[in-house]
């Protein structure tokens, strides 16, 4: 029959600061000395006569320090050590082993199955006690890390819900798919890499038979470069544009943009395009500031990538977008992106680059738009070998569709 | 991969040797390094790129500041020999237009540029 653990507090130390030690030996009179020893030093003493009730209460109580007899029946001091280093909830415990064993052997012995320190069961009163206090110093420095490590973790926790819920209003202000316009088709895929990104598109409504479209990309990452985007894409609303641009022209819409959306001091910009699409004009008008993810995939099979050198918002203040202008036919397919699209490497560092997606979505030819951008994205995915983009990744198919574009261009 | 500067005072400028890679993780350092030479009255930043191997998106937009911090205190900045990707990268983004590129270093201290 094992020895019941047994509690006993000195009575003239304050609850509070009182530390725990648990002393497991089989030999009662030499346990009960030593708890006596520790009681008068002020700690709080559980005591077991084997090693497993003493890894019960080990688990239970969770002691500051073990003093732990090497020579024990059943489970000696060494397999002891062994189970609680295997044990996720018991491995940071401070174990001082108490033994007769003190040939430098047999210590390191001790050391490398587990235990933290010796004492001699020779040992003096003077060094029983510095051995505790050094146990208790050491204990005392690993309670407090995992407790700074709970507490970090939790508030990670607290953060990372604030972040899915600021992400949730992000992916609010982005448009619905589906027809823009009658004739005008678009589907997007929007993958921001932490959770909250930096791009972001819309649709801006000029008339009914003309459409804005942008697409943005905050530099930087997370929390700021999301705020910096969707407080753009206020400026961006169509009221908005009308009152303080006066014009739906791309050129003129990024000069102005330019002057009001300087360098942050910690310098991040905004590069942007921003397109015209009118159906009756049958024109594609754009503009881009630095951005270069923007190609137009013809129903004759040519593409044509629409980037031009052009200097990202707020690198210089008296820079004047230029509006470039493209006519497009039905069956036209515009695709809208950010360079987090791209700029993705395979496990050997190389990217995947602008000439794999342009030989990507010619090879879906005149396959159903939504499947040309889902199986971009898959080709992608394919391409880095995981689903986690370390970028943000925005893409937004928009197509000229066939019946209705032509049943609006053949009207008087 | 970390980045590493050093200063060597040139004629009427200093030079700042650049060894890695610019980009958002090592953005303080180098605006750290770039602001010292600043504050000592430096009228001429000429930033050696022959060393880096990329400059990511938070890199151009530092290069943007420091051209526009050196403008604001009546200096400029160039640019050294910057590697074929980056030149790429650079190019996009037209910087050419507001920090020069120079072949070598006696163009660059001559102000001159070298057509390409």
């Amino acid at each position: 029959m094992p020895t019941p653990a047994a509690v006993t507090t000195s009575p003239t130390v304050e609850e509070g600061g009182v530390h725990t030690v648990l002393v497991v030996d089989d030999e009662p009179t030499a346990r009960m000395a030593l708890a006596a020893r520790l009681k008068r030093l002020g700690y709080r003493v559980i005591e077991a006569g084997d090693g497993k009730v003493g890894l019960e209460v080990l688990r239970r109580e969770r002691p500051d320090l073990t003093i732990l007899d090497w020579m024990m029946p059943e489970m000696d001091g060494p397999s002891f050590c062994e189970q609680v280093r295997q044990d996720p909830a018991l491995l940071s415990s401070q174990i001082l082993m108490m033994t007769s064993h003190d040939q430098p052997q047999q210590i390191a012995e001790g050391l490398a199955r587990g235990a933290d320190d010796f004492l001699s069961k020779a040992a003096s009163k003077y060094e029983i006690t510095a051995r505790v206090q050094a146990g208790m110093r050491t204990a005392t420095l690993i309670r407090r890390l995992e407790d700074v490590t709970e507490e970090i973790r939790r508030k990670q926790e607290v953060l990372e819900r604030e972040l899915q819920s600021a992400a949730r209003y992000v992916e609010s202000l982005l448009p619905a798919p589906g027809t823009l316009l009658p004739g005008v088709q678009m589907v997007h895929v929007y993958r921001p890499s932490l959770g909250l990104g930096g791009d972001l598109f819309n649709v801006v409504p000029w008339n009914d038979d003309v459409l804005g479209l942008y697409l943005l990309d905050a530099s930087g990452h997370g929390v700021s470069s999301a705020l910096r985007s969707a407080s753009f894409s206020t400026f961006l609303r169509r009221e908005n544009l009308l009152h303080h641009v006066g014009s739906s022209d791309p050129g003129a819409i990024l000069t102005e943009a330019n002057r009001l959306f300087p360098l942050t001091e910690d310098g991040n910009y905004f590069t942007i395009i921003f397109a015209r699409l009118d159906v009756r004009a049958r024109t594609l008008s754009y503009a881009t500031a630095g951005h270069n993810g923007a190609l137009l995939h013809r129903r004759s099979g040519e593409v044509c990538w629409m980037a031009k050198p052009n200097l990202p918002l707020g690198f210089d203040q008296s820079t004047t977008y230029l509006t470039e202008e493209l006519t497009i036919e039905q069956g036209d397919r515009l695709y809208v992106l950010s360079d987090g699209l791209y700029e993705v490497p395979a496990s050997n560092g190389e990217l995947w680059g602008q000439d794999r997606l342009e030989k990507t979505v010619r090879a879906f030819g005149d396959c159903p738009l939504s499947e040309v951008v889902s199986g971009t994205i898959a080709e992608v995915i394919r391409w880095q070998g995981h689903e986690h983009f370390p970028d943000d990744v925005a893409l937004m198919g928009i197509e000229l569709t066939e019946k209705d574009f032509h049943e609006r261009s053949s009207e008087p | 991969m970390a980045m590493h500067t050093k200063e060597r005072p040139v004629p009427n400028g200093v030079v700042l040797e650049m060894t890695g890679d610019l980009t958002y993780a090592n953005r303080e350092q180098f605006k750290t390094a770039v602001e010292t030479i600043r504050q000592k009255g430096c009228r001429h930043l000429i930033l050696n790129m022959a060393e880096v191997r990329f400059v990511d998106s938070s890199g151009l937009g530092l290069l943007a500041l420091v051209s526009q911090n050196f403008k604001l205190s009546q200096g400029k900045v160039s640019m050294l020999k910057p590697q074929s990707y980056v030149r790429e990268i650079m190019s996009l983004a037209n910087i050419q237009k507001l920090i020069p590129v120079y072949d070598n270093e006696q163009d660059a201290l001559a102000g001159h540029q070298r057509a390409a």
